[in-house]
């Protein structure tokens, strides 16, 4: 099993915008792409980044990846968020801003 | 504080230049601002009075404008679209950011002789496109960056406009840069609100300077424009009725509370940074319709005063609304009709103004005994 919990909050307006996704009830497609997303931006074994002094306006990011055996979470700003993260990033975004 | 009719006064330079250096601090401030204010009226008359002020200090400086584009990716700053003395581009978004950081320059310089965010000609940089569907504006400690909202969706999809649309938006966050250099609040809790609240009413004052209007004439709206037609909503925020700006079936209602009762206490948002502003941004509001007239002249003169000498990192909500307090005695004098309008803007948004005590009694305005020597009089360098 695989569940991603994705939130993006502050920003200009303060809105927060959530996504909880079970990818088992994706269609296989989808739940394929974002499993790959995972896996190509090596999330289960990125470290967590050293807390910055947060960007007036800025978003605030935090994605967690939970399994069957683990759970692992980034937390980042716009200021600092990691390239590699943007793919799956963006993906996520997609989702949360269609809801 | 300087009168603002003291600027049209025709005053040889060298003399101001004198108490900069020589006075006491008080007044190499007011000479400094006075000096400052001379050089902007210059630049708005144009050469009329160019030769009568020549030499004058410029101590404001002029706008020094860079404007980036980042083509939706996210590298900042991205690569050059526009810099200080071009023409405008075929880009509406790079002229938004030029002529929105110029208009808050001016209004820094013309109505509290502050020369840039650092008060020392710091270039005002932007970058426009930042990535793709950001829906948002920032200040990354040195330089403003605007997304263009929901670009990337179709039309009927889209809620948010290209930031740059909205001049209290470039406003609000310029002057997240003059608070770094100035009170330098912490991001987060009361503090963060404040910080929140001061670009806002900064913001809007730029707005208001720009469209000429006095207190009782604008909207108070931060964020106009930033919506599009799919919203129901006037904008991001309402200074004049927090919590009515926007109430959508996507977005929600509008959560700003206006009164210190209904104080949010979340983690979300930096401790809810751009909730609880709307506490403080009403009681602005409340003590410049109070007070009348331009607001900029008066409640912005009290603000800025409170931001840039009393305010630290760690100041609360009661902290500004003490020394806001504070300070309107000492420009305006105790008891007068713009302390009493401060007083009653903090009441109504539930905070009771502690009263130090402190204040001079108000500063009779020179003017019988003509402009410069009443000037120098008014500086402690006649009789």
């Amino acid at each position: 099993m695989m569940r991603i919990i994705f939130e993006r909050s502050g920003g200009f307006m303060g809105r927060k915008v959530s996504l909880d996704l079970d990818l088992a009830t994706l269609p296989p497609d989808q739940a394929d792409a974002l499993k790959l997303l995972v896996a190509e931006s090596d999330f289960l074994n990125l470290t967590e980044l050293p807390t910055n002094t947060p960007a007036p306006d800025g978003f605030a990011y935090s994605i967690t990846v939970k399994t069957s055996t683990i759970q692992h979470t980034i937390q980042a700003s716009d200021a600092n968020f990691p390239q590699g993260l943007r793919p799956l990033l963006n993906d996520l975004l997609a989702r949360a801003r269609s809801q | 504080m300087p009168h603002r009719h003291s600027i049209f006064c025709i005053l040889p330079p060298h003399m101001l230049d004198q108490v900069v250096q020589s006075g006491t601090s008080a007044q190499r401030d007011m000479a400094a601002r006075t000096l400052a204010a001379s050089r902007q009226i210059r630049d708005r008359r144009g050469n009329i009075t160019a030769s009568v002020m020549k030499g004058a200090i410029t101590t404001t400086g002029t706008a020094q404008r860079t404007v980036y584009d980042a083509k939706f990716g996210t590298n900042l700053p991205g690569s050059i679209a526009r810099k200080e003395g071009d023409a405008p581009v075929a880009d509406v978004a790079v002229n938004e950011a030029y002529d929105g950081s110029g208009a808050t320059h001016d209004l820094y310089a013309v109505a509290f002789g502050r020369n840039s965010i650092d008060n020392h000609g710091m270039n005002l940089n932007s970058t426009v496109h930042y990535d793709k569907g950001y829906d948002n504006a920032f200040w990354d400690g040195q330089q403003m960056v605007y997304g263009d909202g929901d670009e990337d969706l179709p039309a009927s999809e889209r809620l948010f406009n290209r930031f740059t649309i909205s001049l209290d938006v470039i406003g609000h966050e310029l002057t997240h840069g003059v608070t770094q250099y100035e009170a330098n609040l912490v991001y987060k809790n009361q503090q963060g609100a404040l910080n929140e609240a001061i670009s806002d009413i900064f913001g809007s004052l730029v707005k208001q300077y720009q469209r000429d209007q006095t207190a009782d004439a604008a909207d108070w709206i931060i964020g106009e424009g930033l919506f599009t037609a799919n919203i129901n909503g006037a904008g991001i925020r309402s200074m004049k009725a927090p919590g009515t700006a926007y109430n959508d079936p996507v977005l929600g209602k509008d959560p700003q509370p206006a009164h210190m009762k209904d104080y949010l206490t979340t983690s979300q948002d930096n401790g809810g940074v751009h909730i609880n502003s709307g506490i403080i941004n009403h009681a602005f509001y409340v003590s410049a319709i109070e007070i009348g007239g331009y607001a900029w002249a008066k409640a912005g003169q009290i603000w800025y005063k409170t931001l840039t000498e009393k305010l630290n990192s760690n100041s609360n909500f009661q902290n500004v609304a003490d020394l806001t307090f504070q300070t309107a005695g000492e420009i305006f004098g105790v008891g007068s009709l713009e302390q009493i309008g401060v007083k009653k803007g903090w009441t109504e948004v539930g905070i009771a103004v502690v009263d130090s005590g402190s204040g001079i009694p108000p500063v009779p305005i020179p003017g019988g005994d003509g402009c410069l020597k009443g000037l120098l009089r008014s500086v402690g360098l006649a009789k």
